[in-house]
């Protein structure tokens, strides 16, 4: 991480010498976006190689849900950024970035909007930080790196989802902001059918208590991880499901989705490569073969069995925007 | 930094071959390390085994090795119980790295060979105190090392439809069923025994095929993992052991031979499905007995020629002269016994 500032830091500061050569400087309205994401497709912990245990996740994002922020620069704030109400993350994120670009004599305001519902595990608190820090560096002229975003990010939020690595799938330490691992360019292109197993009850996600892991579970994320790591080289849905749903499973002990039994056969039964939970939150998906061509159908049964048990799903998506193109 | 927190990292995981179009072989160089190193890690982490403290455990085989191993990279003093049964160029190599043996003989009617052994060992745990006993047959950790495995295999192979393998603490088969049917719940589990090992219901008794097979009943192994089980002769694992030498350029111990036996058949029977195979041990220590032509022509029961398949049993106490076999279907060895029980009524 030191190593990592001070590059920042001095790419920053040349910068900053030629701005004060030139008169009068405007700033612009910085603008910020990020997707969200749909849970994830593992969330747990294990020892690592130097015996230090560390909690990890591999975010499932998703395009269809995002949060744009807008920052309006001003010298008369001085560090301070003014946000509408309960988006106290996003302005703490925001100063913080202003305090690492070294322009604490700005403040400014931020306007936040966003599609995402609170409370259900898919991201809505992250993807506002992150647009809002962004936004930020966008007023600025600064293309911030994912490795500063997560850190700015875990610095307000405490725990932080991976959205901010758009374009690599990394296996995040959600409580340091650290990548631990990159493990390739993007997930295996799975469609996945959301289904929020409880939506008249949101919950506070931040407040979640971490899931205290037996030992046991500590060396079967080990192999999880294994499994994942293939399933991202070889763009494998079907090993991506495997791990999804074991992990998911072993989320029920901590964070129990009402009828995630039933929601597992229904899966079962229409050829799903597996489910992926919010390991902090209320929603399911039914990961499909966004390659194979029974897949269609086979989520139409899946919609309405699910239907059935009254677990309707909300909407679809898919890990890769090309994943049902043609190729050929 | 090379992090290297058990010491002999490289050494810990199988080397990946592949035997036939559906089957890989994973040989060890000494299975043990793997085990033993998780229980030492966690008995650091609770307390169990303070730095320079000492270890004391009952083994006449790879266990003892692989914890002296540990003991001399971690600064541990290792007290051994075992008898006459442990070959010499073992006890050789355990003195060389200063472990303390402790060579026990059974008094006569007091419960045999393993009740003197237990013994010993109570006796040096009471003398000692905050001496540190691994309990493979028990310690739950032998089982959850085995998630290493389960991860190599995972990230190199991916899915596999069978596992087979040897079983005798139930520490690596037990454990990798468990793991790997967390992702696929339909694994084929395969275990190999030997006769007159009680581990799968066989009357206990003298036994030539050494590391595997057990005259206790070791809480680690889980009796309901097993799909099917296969029971082999020392003479058919040792003439398997050169075929996998003769074959492959493999050279390994005996319970590899067992392994690759049945392995070799099951992947000839389901050419649509694939299987990883466990190799336990190198051949080093085997070179005057199974890779020596003289010493095998010299065996009681001696053939050249090898069964092409198992004698499927209906009954696992059945008298087993040459390889069996016997549809455990991941039942408790209870529920097995007890209808066998019924049955003869």
């Amino acid at each position: 991480m030191e190593q990592i500032v001070g590059i920042e830091q001095r790419t920053q500061s040349k910068r900053v010498i030629a701005f004060h050569n030139s008169p009068k400087p405007q700033h612009k309205m910085g603008m910020g976006t990020a997707f969200g994401h749909h849970g994830e497709t593992i969330q747990g912990a294990a020892r690592f190689d130097n015996n230090v245990t560390e909690r990890f996740l591999v975010t499932l994002p998703c395009s269809e849900l995002s949060a744009q922020a807008n920052f309006i620069p001003s010298r008369d704030l001085q560090g301070e950024v003014v946000v509408s109400s309960c988006k106290t993350k996003s302005k703490q994120a925001a100063e913080a970035t202003l305090r690492y670009l070294n322009r604490s004599s700005f403040g400014g305001h931020l306007e936040l909007t966003s599609n995402i519902e609170e409370g259900f595990g898919l991201g809505s608190s992250t993807t506002d930080v992150v647009a809002s820090i962004r936004a930020v560096g966008d007023t600025f002229d600064t293309t911030l790196r994912p490795e500063i975003i997560a850190r700015l990010a875990v610095d307000a939020e405490m725990a932080s989802d991976a959205i901010m690595f758009d374009g690599s799938c990394v296996l995040f330490a959600q409580r340091r902001g650290d990548v631990l691992s990159y493990l390739g360019s993007a997930l295996p292109a799975v469609h996945v059918l959301s289904v929020n197993t409880a939506a008249d009850q949101p919950i506070n996600t931040l407040a979640t208590p971490p899931a205290r892991y037996s030992d046991w579970e500590l060396q079967c994320f080990r192999a999880l991880n294994g499994m994942l790591r293939r399933a991202i080289r070889m763009s494998d849905p079907n090993l991506l499901g495997r791990v999804a749903t074991a992990s998911a499973k072993i989320s029920q002990h901590y964070l129990p989705k009402p009828a995630f039994a039933d929601i597992l056969s229904i899966a079962s039964a229409h050829g799903a490569c597996g489910v992926q939970v919010a390991h902090s939150g209320t929603v399911v998906g039914l990961l499909f073969d966004a390659h194979c061509a029974r897949s269609a159908t086979n989520m139409a049964g899946a919609t309405k069995d699910l239907e059935t048990i009254g677990m309707a799903p909300d909407f679809g998506f898919c890990t890769q925007l090309e994943g049902l193109k043609d190729v050929s | 930094m090379f992090h290297d927190q058990s010491m002999f990292q490289d050494y810990e995981l199988p080397r990946l071959t592949a035997l036939a179009p559906n089957l890989i072989g994973a040989s060890f160089f000494l299975m043990k390390l793997l085990p033993a190193r998780f229980v030492l890690d966690q008995a650091e982490r609770y307390g169990h085994l303070k730095p320079g403290g000492r270890i004391c455990e009952t083994t006449s085989g790879t266990f003892g090795l692989a914890l002296a191993m540990l003991s001399v990279a971690r600064g541990y003093k290792l007290t051994l119980v075992s008898d006459n049964a442990i070959d010499l160029i073992l006890q050789q190599r355990l003195r060389d790295v200063g472990t303390q043996l402790e060579i026990v003989e059974a008094a006569p009617g007091k419960g045999g060979i393993q009740r003197a052994r237990l013994d010993r060992l109570h006796k040096i745990m009471a003398d000692c105190p905050g001496t540190f006993c691994p309990r493979q047959y028990e310690n739950p950790d032998n089982p959850s090392a085995y998630a290493a495995v389960a991860e190599q295999i995972s990230e190199r192979v991916g899915e596999i439809d069978c596992i087979i393998g040897t079983v005798g603490s139930g520490g690596s088969m037990s454990g990798l069923s468990r793991i790997l049917r967390m992702v696929n719940p339909d694994l084929n589990v395969i275990g190999i025994d030997t006769p007159a090992s009680f581990v799968f219901g066989q009357p206990d008794g003298a036994r030539a095929l050494r590391g595997l097979g057990n005259s206790l009943m070791p809480a680690n192994v889980d009796h309901c993992q097993f799909d099917r089980v296969h029971w082999v002769t020392a003479p058919e694992a040792y003439q398997a052991t050169r075929e996998l030498h003769r074959n492959h350029a493999l050279f390994q111990g005996g319970t590899s031979g067992a392994a690759y036996l049945v392995a070799r058949w099951w992947a000839a029977q389901n050419p649509k499905s694939n299987a990883v195979v466990i190799f336990p041990d190198e051949g080093n220590r085997y070179t005057s007995t199974i890779y020596n032509d003289t010493y095998l022509q010299s065996l009681e029961g001696w053939s050249d020629r090898l069964p092409q398949s198992p004698i499927q049993v209906d009954d696992p106490r059945a008298e087993m002269p040459v390889w069996s076999c016997f549809d455990w279907n991941r039942q408790s060895i209870n529920d097995v016994l007890l209808e066998k029980e019924y049955a003869h009524e």
